[in-house]
């Protein structure tokens, strides 16, 4: 197993250095396809630095140092649910008609866990909170007539 | 106990950059736009938003970024959080990957 994770990452040390290699010619014949999957890459590597230092300071919270397969582990796993996150609040979105995705549609993702949501929810009204626009308060005063009007 | 200067220095440090975040979402939609325009996928009944109003792209507001970001910043700190909970039963000081293993399954299915 753990030969497997140092090959592991030789072969992430390789993928990093053709990515180097590929944006210096990327004028050249790089196909559509390889400039996302690069671009993909290049994300996943910021990711992981972010991972990297979070991990790093929960583990120091817990009083553990944290060995470098699990961060690895962790910032793979983090991706993926990214791209999880992604398509699911996309679709939400697109079910509600809007293009755009709303503060609901990544809460409504965490539907399956109650206190994870009820985490986002509080999380979501400490951001709306913190807003000092007028703007928000007019579209919510806005939002009420309607309810009134509904009702 | 021991400040350290390097973690202590901003909570603003310890979450997720929304550029980032968004930029990964970004990347997600186009890759299914175009997989949607190659005939792909035959339950989407709108005949392809994208021949429509081509440059009208799924896109997200900042406070739906940031609960992104909180969404996977409580991800990974519960995989750090339970690993040490199991380290710690097995009184280690190091957060291995059997930790992380044993743990798995339940994070898995929590998120």
């Amino acid at each position: 197993m753990d030969t497997d994770m140092d090959m592991d990452f030789d072969t992430l040390a390789e993928d990093a250095d053709a990515d180097a290699t590929l944006a210096g010619d990327s004028g050249g014949e790089a196909e559509r396809y390889d400039a996302a999957e690069a671009e993909a890459d290049l994300l996943r590597d910021r990711l992981r630095l972010a991972v990297i230092s979070i991990a790093t300071s929960e583990g120091k919270k817990a009083g553990m140092t944290v060995a470098d397969p699990v961060v690895a582990c962790i910032a793979d796993l983090a991706f993926k649910s990214a791209e999880q996150l992604a398509k699911d609040a996309e679709l939400f979105a697109q079910h509600a008609g809007r293009k755009s995705i709303k503060m609901d549609d990544v809460i409504l993702t965490a539907h399956r866990n109650e206190h994870l949501m009820g985490l986002l929810r509080s999380f979501s009204q400490e951001l709306k909170g913190k807003e000092p626009a007028s703007e928000r308060k007019r579209k919510k005063s806005s939002k009420k007539d309607d309810r009134v009007i509904d009702v | 106990m021991d400040e350290d200067p390097t973690t202590g220095n901003s909570p603003a440090a310890e979450t997720f950059d929304p550029d980032l975040i968004h930029a990964i979402f970004k990347l997600v939609w186009r890759r299914r736009a175009e997989k949607g325009g190659g005939g792909n996928e035959d339950i989407d009944v709108e005949p392809a938003p994208e021949t429509s109003r081509r440059n009208r792209r799924t896109t997200a507001n900042a406070s739906a970024l940031k609960v992104s970001c909180e969404l996977l910043r409580i991800f990974v700190t519960e995989a750090i959080q339970r690993a040490a909970f199991i380290a710690e039963a097995e009184e280690a000081t190091v957060i291995e990957p059997t930790h992380l293993e044993r743990v798995l399954p339940q994070l898995l299915l929590d998120f």
